[in-house]
């Protein structure tokens, strides 16, 4: 190495670690594209908004003095044959108890990919 | 000695050879090609706005009250459902939107089949739109009598489903 100038070299080689350094940046943007997808995705799958409203409705059902119990079967019926029809999901709706302050319904939702049940006191 | 002086030029050749791949990869990396699979994030979007316009539009005022989801449904009244509706829709910091919406309404008939009927379009389809469906369960009172509109309409207290395609146009 006696007689070689190797000023450049070390140029070269911090010029590779920025480059590099970028490189990982480049990669992390990458990625943002595919995961912006995917939570698209995921968002689009799940029935949020589709229990959210068949909660609603049996809540505001279950509230209505007017309606009797034998109706409210009917409307069961109604959200289970309008969900099947429609949006290819299994609802089902039971009342399965309750008191003079409550009533205690189960919630069964299965679309095929989700599935949901709660017992809900209204 | 052994002269080494070689092995530096390789070493630099190496370096260089990184250098050119990295930012090779790097220039096609960060380039998005936009294919339709991509639409999904803007469906998203339209799914989010649309069930959003929709809740507002049916939770009661009152307690205990009707929503105006229920009045526009159960009075067959379109109009009324359309100047809300875009107008909620199409709804931004600072001029207007350009979304288009087609709302049907399916229910349980007398001859309990699920049926579905048009309720209001604000533009004729071509079924080609890139459309995303958003729907809402709507009780309407025993009183309501949409036989005119709807075919073998059961008068009775009922949960109808409106079904709305947003799409934009």
């Amino acid at each position: 190495m006696e007689k070689l100038n190797d000023e450049a070299q070390w140029i070269v080689l911090m010029g590779f670690m920025v480059a590099a350094a970028f490189f990982f940046l480049a990669l992390v943007i990458n990625q943002s594209t595919l995961v912006g997808q995917t939570t698209a995705e995921s968002v689009l799958e799940f029935p949020k908004e589709d229990i959210r409203d068949v909660k609603s409705e049996v809540a505001a059902v279950v509230a209505t003095a007017s309606i009797s119990d034998a109706e409210k079967e009917k409307l069961w019926k109604d959200i289970e044959a309008l969900y099947i029809a429609r949006k290819n999901a299994v609802v089902d709706i039971e009342k399965t108890g309750g008191s003079a302050t409550h009533t205690e319904v189960k919630i069964h939702f299965n679309n095929g990919v989700t599935t949901y049940d709660e017992t809900a006191y209204y | 000695m052994v002269d080494d002086s070689a092995q530096l030029y390789t070493i630099e050749g190496f370096a260089a050879a990184f250098i050119i791949l990295a930012t090779a990869y790097l220039i096609s990396g960060t380039m998005s090609i936009y294919t339709p699979g991509d639409s999904h994030i803007t469906d998203m979007q339209l799914e989010q706005i649309g069930n959003d316009v929709l809740a507002v539009m049916d939770t009661p005022t009152t307690q205990g009250g009707e929503s105006e989801l229920v009045g526009y449904l159960k009075d067959w009244n379109t109009d009324g459902f359309n100047e809300r509706f875009s107008n909620l829709l199409n709804n931004r910091t600072s001029g207007k939107d350009t979304l288009k919406y087609d709302a049907s309404v399916s229910y349980r008939s007398d001859t309990d089949t699920v049926q579905n009927a048009p309720f209001f379009s604000s533009q004729t389809r071509t079924n080609y739109e890139q459309a995303v469906r958003v729907t809402r369960l709507v009780t309407i009172p025993e009183s309501t009598d949409l036989s005119s509109h709807l075919p073998e309409f059961e008068k009775r207290d009922q949960v109808v489903l409106l079904e709305v395609l947003i799409w934009r146009s």
